[in-house]
């Protein structure tokens, strides 16, 4: 092979310089380009000539931390000789931002049902998936893990934007009469202190890890099997003229998702906020209100704490005639602005 | 080529007309692949939670192989990380299946781990070459999931399988707690809806709730199609194919109830020596042989006892078991997290 052969990396793209002999029609029989060391497949991209160069443009952007091992082996090379191979490095990270944190955890109260469901985890910034249950621990009053709290869900429930992870404690747990809950009881005990404990060793989109471990403290409280009931509800009508929010008080905490979409005014725009350790509904109106009669629209799959759904109890108890109301898919509370 | 595969091979375009002529040549936009499922000639279908659509593209590999030679993979991870240009830290393998003509291997993955993560579809075969499924021009169709996505709210495909024309999608949201089973026409129809299904789940006749399906597969007793499905609270139900209508309200009957953290992740159906099992991958209690006989005679449990139902046992020596798939008549493949390195072989079915 003649001396002035090389391998070269420049914008992304591997390319064999300087050698003069005709090519073979696949050039992946000549030159292959490897992600780290071992026995491994070549990278996937594509190949082609570009005058005397042969070119590999990677289908995938490399990544930094990967060493990159560009191989080429022309028709005449042995193990010995005429053989090239280059190592490069994948690009230089470029400047982090602020470490990810731990921005909230609904629900935001300090007593959760016994029969608390769920949790929702909101994060600064995307989050990674696939490693999540791990860094998730429920402490006791001794500050040991309460095992099996969660049911861990493969996929992860994220948002679209991996930064809210939803968590479900293990609703085997939580549902009557089955094993699971003879067996461990609920995951949450009325009158216990409990600690929820996120660790920093949770890796964000970048796979740096958390800023700082977070904890919430939380008492265990009594079991929730009352559906929500909205003639328990008060609502405060705001005046004709002003943007005063329209509010909804509960006599107990709610979902804070589901109440950020599941009540909407008719035919008003504006915007939802949730107070109060989710007791507290508010809509501000985009324009001033105007007298008259307005409704209010609950999808009754709304849901308190513990999952019970308006009308509806988590865990039906069939047994008790009345404990399943019939449920209409949505229903209207009616207000008047004066 | 031998005429007798030669007809076949004919046959088999004659079918796939069918199924193809609504499809359309050129990118299959996915924002996400993960759960797998193959319809009839080497359609695959791919579960898109991202996107809250359901993908069907043409493999093309329809070439039938009865029987399957063993297959073992080790580091299939580090291999397909490589193979992306990543470490194998930053790629998920979301599932695996096994194309029920060809026997080649599918494996849908995450290139990167967070919210722009690229969807890829790679194949197996015989000799152990991993190839890639082209996404960029394929013959496809898809089909937005109706409420699948709003703002937050996301409906995460938990698993996919095609019965006899029609898809079923189970599905979990990350907001309400309700069921959300989908049972979806193919060739997918714009105006079809996917309504979906809302699944309850009685325990022993008494306490009912909405119960989201994790893991199901279709099973056939006595001729009427069934779907055996594991529920988020841990229970194996069976529910009638001719139940799941959309719109309709369906309470699965109990017919395995398992103890508290265990989690089935997948779950193969197979017959052997005259008798029907399950073999079913679970996350504390490793794997699971199901006796399955006679599951048509089965009216439910009613009394809560411990893990009960139909008789099983525990296969000590397959530990770390993330995806279970069935890989001929007398084969299974697991995908099974060795510290680190994830395999992928075949066992004999138990």
């Amino acid at each position: 092979m003649a001396q002035s052969v090389s391998i070269q990396l420049d914008d992304g793209r591997f390319r064999v310089e300087g050698w003069k002999a005709s090519p073979p029609s696949d050039l992946s029989s000549i030159f292959q380009v490897f992600a780290g060391d071992g026995d491994v497949p070549p990278m996937l991209g594509s190949y082609s000539l570009e005058g005397h160069s042969i070119v590999f443009r990677p289908q995938f952007p490399l990544v930094s931390g990967i060493r990159y091992r560009a191989v080429f082996a022309p028709p005449s090379a042995t193990l010995n000789a005429g053989r090239l191979e280059r190592v490069f490095d994948g690009p230089v990270k470029s400047a982090d931002g602020p470490a990810t944190r731990v921005e909230r955890i609904y629900p935001s109260a300090d007593v959760l049902p016994a029969n608390q469901l769920k949790l929702y985890i909101y994060f600064s910034a995307a989050m990674s998936r696939g490693d999540a249950y791990p860094h998730i621990h429920l402490l006791d009053e001794a500050g040991q893990p309460v095992p099996l709290a969660f049911v861990e869900i493969d996929q992860e429930l994220w948002d679209p934007s991996y930064q809210r992870l939803t968590v479900l404690f293990d609703p085997g747990r939580i549902k009557r009469g089955l094993v699971p809950q003879q067996e461990l009881g609920m995951p949450i005990v009325e009158g216990k202190q409990y600690t929820l404990m996120i660790d920093q060793h949770w890796r964000d989109a970048r796979g740096a890890p958390l800023a700082n471990e977070f904890r919430k403290a939380f008492r265990g409280g009594p079991v929730d099997r009352t559906p929500p009931d909205p003639k328990e509800w008060r609502e405060t009508a705001p005046r004709a003229g002003t943007s005063e929010a329209l509010t909804i008080d509960f006599p107990d905490s709610m979902d804070y998702a589901l109440l950020l979409r599941m009540i909407d005014v008719a035919g008003v725009a504006g915007m939802i906020t949730v107070d109060r350790n989710e007791t507290e509904w508010l809509f501000t109106p985009d324009h001033p209100w105007k007298a008259g009669d307005y409704r209010l629209v609950v999808d009754t799959a709304l849901e308190d704490l513990a999952g019970n759904r308006v009308g509806r109890a988590f865990d039906v108890d069939t047994f008790q005639p009345g404990s399943h109301l019939a449920s209409a898919k949505s229903l209207t509370l009616p207000f008047t602005v004066r | 080529m031998p005429l007798k595969m030669l007809s076949i091979v004919l046959l088999t375009a004659a079918i796939a007309f069918g199924a193809t002529a609504s499809m359309v040549d050129g990118k299959a936009d996915l924002k996400s692949a993960g759960p797998l499922a193959f319809g009839p000639d080497g359609i695959l279908f791919i579960g898109d939670s991202a996107a809250g659509a359901l993908f069907a593209i043409e493999t093309g590999d329809t070439a039938a192989t009865k029987t399957a030679p063993a297959v073992q993979v080790k580091g299939v991870n580090e291999k397909v990380a490589a193979m992306l240009g990543t470490s194998a830290d930053q790629i998920l393998i979301n599932d695996v299946k096994t194309n029920p003509v060809s026997k080649n291997i599918y494996l849908s993955v995450s290139r990167g781990r967070g919210p722009d993560a690229t969807p890829v579809i790679l194949r197996l075969d015989f000799t152990g070459k991993i190839t890639q499924v082209s996404l960029d021009k394929v013959m496809h169709s898809s089909l937005v999931l109706p409420n699948a996505k709003t703002g937050e709210r996301v409906d995460t495909i938990t698993d996919i399988a095609y019965v006899k024309g029609n898809v079923i999608v189970a599905g979990l949201s990350n907001e309400e707690f309700a069921s959300n089973l989908r049972v979806v026409p193919f060739p997918f129809q714009a105006a079809d809806k996917g309504a979906g299904i809302e699944i309850f789940h009685g325990s022993h006749g008494r306490y009912e709730t909405a119960s989201p399906v994790r893991t199901f597969i279709p099973y056939t007793i006595n001729n009427q199609e069934y779907i055996l499905a594991s529920y988020t609270c841990t229970p194996l139900v069976k529910i009638p194919i001719s139940e799941l209508k959309p719109g309709s309200k369906v309470k699965g009957t109990t017919i395995a109830e398992l103890g508290a953290g265990n989690r089935p992740l997948d779950m193969v159906a197979y017959h052997k020596d005259g008798h029907d099992y399950i073999l079913m991958a679970n996350s504390s209690r490793g794997v699971m042989k199901l006796q399955a006989d006679h599951l048509e005679k089965y009216q439910g449990i009613t009394m809560p006892t411990d893990i009960t139902g139909v008789p099983y046992q525990s296969l000590a020596d397959l530990k770390g078991v993330k995806h279970l798939e069935k890989y001929d008549d007398s084969m299974a493949l697991v995908l099974a997290d060795a510290g680190g390195s994830i395999d992928l072989r075949s066992i004999p079915l138990p």
